[in-house]
């Protein structure tokens, strides 16, 4: 491994504590209308307290990140409350789709720090079924200014599209290769148990959808759902005597370009901020994008996880299309992406279902083959040992990366 | 003037330093805001972005070119509905900061441009739409 700057040197040395993921839980996605915020985020708590093999009690950390169903200022405490936890650390993240990413990091910080032992990182919403009005407005204004961008009529979608339509224009991206994201991901969503869309889907069909806005028809887009995910960090010693095997946390990395996208400087700025937050994970990690073995890209659009790898290093400057269109990215593939099928076709709950489906992925348990009740299918990636992942805010404004292990950091 | 129906889009959110160049916009004037050492730069803030300098304002042509655009076929709120698509575009100005505008057809304002009359590089020039008495937006067309 590469000595690595001072930093990289301080992220390794917090990570070699064997700062793990120990358990994770998923809820039922798509539309909840019988159950509310706080109900689901108890809900996945027990699912994923269950899988580690924990009590309530045994949790000393929370992390969550907000609502726009349930206003509180306070989110970590509300729910702590809720579920009559006494925490001795809690924080709420809001960094939009970065978020999981960063509540992982931020659980990573305080166990370093001697503030907790085990974290309780969970997220959970029903957005799709319980919006609130003012929750609706902050939702479309959020990732606008509100007097040079809104105005026009900026839709998030077209937020996007604007990027997204330079980037085709640069590199000579044919739609084919958006599409062919979207198609690969709807393979392997057939297969996930709690995925929204199952059916299969060709870049045919994917092309032929409505138009949204510029580069982007219809099923290029996430979906907006209701459902909870959640993930329990700990340390390898206190993970020692759960049920699952530990996926260790072995490099964290953030990368900012923009907050709105008339700031973006160039399309190679933007790949360049996104990129770091991964460059920097695999750097504090001590492997390169070629020693993956699967990547859970945050897909918030077609065209999101295309710039991602490329700034992740897995693809040079505009192949990422190429790269797909030749099915590197399928089960099977090179490089499996979005073994869940993603924001797209799973649910979207930022980053979480991302960090999840990774953890399963290294555990080997990403075969749903068993759930014949959700005729869930094998997406396992067969001996996968390294996953990258990560999360945007924004417009690609703001980006958080983990490299997750199945096996403990080098100098740990 | 001629008769408009009332204008329903969302109007700017104006902060305090906001005040100067929306006004210079209802007096049909195109200012920009530029650092100390005269370095222009969009959005307006009170402090120059990077250094946090003092700045002040200065005319700009209107003249640009499109970055990039997205046509959108959905509109962010009931306001839009029944609408023909609106193309938000990033235009580069002369001057060299790159501002989000959308584009029409003509000095009248909306509706929008036709779809296949964009392309990205195409050169445009700023005018002025009067979308209420108390609110000029910039929007740009074709140039020439």
């Amino acid at each position: 491994m590469a000595e690595g700057t001072p930093d990289v040197k301080e992220a390794r040395r917090m990570l070699a504590k064997g700062i793990c993921i120990a358990g994770v839980g998923e809820t039922e996605q798509g539309i909840i209308s019988d159950r509310g915020s706080f109900e689901l985020l108890a809900e996945v708590t027990k699912t994923a307290l269950d899988d580690a093999g924990l009590e309530l009690k045994d949790v000393d950390g929370i992390v969550t990140a907000f609502s726009f169903v349930e206003s509180t200022l306070m989110h970590s405490t509300t729910l702590a409350d809720y579920m009559g936890m006494k925490p001795g650390y809690f924080a709420s993240v809001a960094v939009g789709g970065a978020t999981a990413p960063l509540m992982a990091v931020q659980a990573a910080l305080a166990i370093d720090a001697g503030l907790a032992e085990t974290v309780l990182c969970v997220r959970g919403d029903n957005t799709r079924s319980g919006i609130s009005s003012s929750g609706m407005l902050a939702m479309a204004r959020e990732m606008s200014h509100g007097a040079y961008e809104a105005p026009f009529g900026l839709t998030t979608i077209g937020g996007y599209g604007l990027l997204a339509q330079r980037y085709m224009y640069e590199h000579d991206i044919p739609q084919e290769a958006l599409a062919a994201v979207v198609a690969t991901q709807s393979e392997h969503a057939a297969l996930k148990w709690n995925a929204m869309l199952r059916d299969v889907v060709t870049v045919e069909e994917v092309m032929e959808s409505r138009w949204i806005a510029t580069p982007f028809h219809a099923l290029d887009c996430s979906l907006v759902s209701d459902g909870a995910a959640a993930f329990i960090v700990t340390t390898a010693a206190r993970a020692k005597n759960m049920k699952k095997k530990p996926v260790y946390i072995t490099g964290i990395g953030e990368g900012f370009s923009h907050q709105y996208i008339s700031q973006a400087a160039s399309v190679a700025s933007v790949r360049d901020g996104l990129g770091r937050a991964g460059r920097r994970a695999m750097e504090v990690a001590g492997i390169t994008a070629q020693d993956l073995d699967v990547a859970e890209i945050y897909d918030s659009f077609s065209f999101t996880p295309l710039i991602a790898l490329e700034g992740f290093g897995v693809c040079g400057p505009g192949e990422a299309g190429a790269w797909v269109l030749e099915g590197n990215a399928k089960l099977g593939g090179k490089l499996p992406m979005n073994t869940h099928g993603g924001l797209i076709r799973q649910a979207h709950l930022g980053a979480m279902h991302h960090i999840v489906e990774a953890v399963l992925q290294l555990r080997g348990e990403a075969d749903d083959s068993a759930k014949t009740e959700f005729n869930g299918g094998n997406h396992q990636v067969p001996g996968a040992k390294l996953a990258i992942t990560n999360g945007s805010g924004g417009i690609l404004a703001a980006t958080s990366a983990l490299v997750l292990s199945s096996e403990p950091p080098s100098a740990a | 003037m001629s008769e408009k129906p009332a204008y329903t889009k969302p109007l700017p959110d104006l902060r305090p330093e906001d005040a100067t160049f929306w006004e210079a916009l209802k007096e049909h004037r195109f200012i920009i805001p530029c650092d100390d050492a005269g370095k222009p730069f969009w959005y307006p803030r009170k402090y120059a972005p990077g250094t946090l300098s003092a700045t002040s304002w200065m005319d700009a042509t209107g003249n640009g070119t499109v970055y990039t655009y997205s046509t959108h076929f959905m509109g962010p709120s009931k306001a839009y509905k029944g609408d023909p698509p609106h193309i938000v575009a990033l235009i580069d100005l002369e001057e060299g900061p790159r501002m989000m505008s959308i584009l029409v057809k003509d000095e009248e304002g909306y509706p929008s441009l036709d779809p296949e009359d964009v392309t990205i590089g195409m050169k445009v020039k700023l005018v002025f739409d009067d979308v209420t008495d108390e609110v000029t937006m910039p929007r740009f067309t074709p140039a020439g």
